[in-house]
């Protein structure tokens, strides 16, 4: 666990007011909260400064009024570093990670297909794993769709 | 050569590489790959959403069918989240079996993907005995557990059915031969002009890109790039067991050919250690249905690579939110850098070479529109279905 506590005492170190909470839930797990607006200097630090160079994925969690999307990041394949912060459903738009890590393309595009957040500057958000002629705004992984509502749309010709 | 204009050639959705769909848009300049464009989702079945609506026992036989081919791989990583989640430790004997189960379907995923390779380069002679040769793999798998794809031994809290003494020479007997016949398909791939000629300098990922572009599994292995979770970040008995992570440093189809190789030869070994060394004890442990308020990031080294499960739990028997990101979705972004600037005739190759499985891909959202009714059909309805056919 020395180098997960290490990781944590940097991230405080760098990130101080935009850190929300931090925790260790079991060796190489480490789930950090952070601020909305920090993300990109955050990024920046974890996969430049700290070395989790490796994207897993990017989740989205739908807690409601707001979206939380987590990203699941990794040093040298083994500690995992999920980065999370919260988006308010009104205005869903956070910057794009792209740029930073190429890989994270597809990922966001299903973030922003699955639970319509908007990734500002991304390179192209058509759909990726919905059909084409799926209705815009119907994001179906937000609770307030339920399967009775998906089904009506799968089944529309 | 240069023709001097751009050509749009769609690819799919009618199986591009394997019998499955998925669509790739290329450009093309003469016979070279400008651009490639994939369009993913023919699959979607609505998985995610389908977890939040079950129980966690019914979410394991849900797991279970994310995909025909890794099934044990989704299982191990659904079934060991929960059991964090819970809190639950694992009895000994289970967490060998688990690993024993996983690399017998390594073998058989690996081995299937050899015949595709074979096939894709028009060398259907090593198609067909690979392919003869993988029924071992899987009559093993029927002798163990009933089924030959869909095996269902992991369940919450251990493994449904037990590794008994009597089926141990079995297993050993049948690993002898497929050791035997892997050296030599190991040895055709190195020496053969039929695979050398297709596949050196093919389908090129060089290092940097791999990471970039967060690549997985024996596509970045390949790229001599030393990352396996079950050495990084062991679970079952992977920490007890040793064994050697293969890379290559070709960074072409040939060093994803020999990764795979060479990886069935050290699953046999991990296989004979554990079945050597494995305690004895019970299988599994009981559980309580509901599990309390929580989340969990749970990996596991799927035959494709890292396979990453998050759980969220809000103290009830389903869960919040469930989040599977399977190997084959994270190596897209790499294989449309490997596409490019390739030939029109590599394409078939190049697509197998990352070994995509887009049924597990593929997972979320909603089915396959025109065939919905038929998503509602009852069993009853099933059944006539295909007694008719």
């Amino acid at each position: 666990m020395e180098k997960e506590n290490e990781i944590v005492e940097k991230l405080k170190d760098f990130l101080k007011e935009n850190l929300v909470n931090v925790t260790i839930p079991k060796k190489r797990r480490i789930f950090v909260y952070i601020k909305k607006d920090a993300l990109e200097e955050a990024m920046e630090y974890f996969v430049k400064d700290l070395k989790f160079k490796h994207l897993s994925t990017i989740t989205g969690v739908d807690l409601g009024e707001e979206i939380e999307v987590i990203y699941h990041l990794s040093y040298k394949g083994s500690i995992m570093l999920s980065a999370r912060l919260a988006v308010s459903k009104k205005n869903p738009n956070i910057p794009t990670i792209t740029d930073l890590i190429p890989g994270a393309v597809l990922y966001e595009r299903e973030v922003h297909d699955l639970l319509g957040v908007d990734f500002e500057r991304h390179p192209d958000l058509s759909p990726l794993m919905l059909p084409e002629k799926w209705p815009k705004g119907v994001y179906p992984l937000r609770k307030e769709y339920q399967l009775k509502h998906l089904r009506e749309i799968t089944s529309e010709k | 050569m240069s023709h001097g204009s751009i050509i749009k050639v769609p690819f799919g959705p009618q199986h591009p590489a394997l019998k499955e769909p998925e669509n790739f848009l290329f450009e093309v300049d003469g016979e070279i790959v400008v651009d490639v464009k994939p369009r993913l989702g023919y699959n979607h079945r609505g998985i995610e959403k389908a977890f939040e609506l079950r129980t966690y026992i019914q979410n394991i036989y849900l797991a279970e069918r994310i995909c025909g081919i890794c099934s044990d791989a989704h299982t191990t990583c659904y079934t060991q989240a929960i059991e964090e989640l819970l809190n639950v430790e694992l009895p000994p004997r289970a967490r060998y079996i688990r690993v024993i189960i996983a690399e017998l379907e390594r073998i058989h995923s690996h081995a299937l993907w050899v015949g595709i390779a074979a096939h894709e380069i028009g060398f259907d002679t090593l198609f067909m005995y690979v392919w003869r040769d993988r029924e071992t793999v899987l009559d093993l798998f029927e002798m163990i557990s009933g089924n030959r794809i869909h095996y269902a031994m992991n369940t919450i809290g251990g493994v449904r059915r037990d590794i008994h003494a009597a089926m141990v020479p079995k297993i050993i007997k049948g690993l002898d031969f497929l050791e035997e016949r892997l050296k030599y398909y190991l040895r055709i791939v190195q020496t053969e002009q039929t695979i050398l000629k297709r596949t050196v300098g093919v389908g090129i990922l060089k290092p940097k890109d791999a990471v970039n572009l967060c690549a997985v599994g024996p596509t970045l292995r390949a790229s001599g790039i030393k990352n396996d979770v079950r050495s990084d970040d062991p679970y079952a008995a992977y920490d007890e067991i040793p064994f050697n992570v293969i890379t290559h440093s070709g960074c072409d189809i040939l060093s994803r050919t020999l990764v795979r190789c060479e990886e069935m030869l050290e699953s046999i070994k991990i296989i004979r250690y554990a079945l050597d060394s494995m305690p004895e004890g019970i299988i599994r442990v009981q559980v309580p249905k509901k599990v309390p308020q929580g989340e969990v990031v749970s990996r596991v080294e799927a035959p494709r690579g890292e396979l990453i499960h998050y759980a969220k739990s809000n103290g009830t028997t389903k869960p919040e939110r469930y989040k599977v990101r399977s190997p084959t979705l994270a190596n897209i972004p790499a294989l449309c850098k490997m596409l490019l600037g390739g030939y029109v005739a590599d394409i078939p190759i190049v697509l197998a070479g990352i070994d995509p499985c887009f049924a597990c891909m593929d997972r979320m959202a909603f089915v396959d529109i025109k065939q919905n009714k038929k998503w509602v059909w009852t069993m009853q309805q099933l059944r006539r279905k295909y007694a008719k056919e």
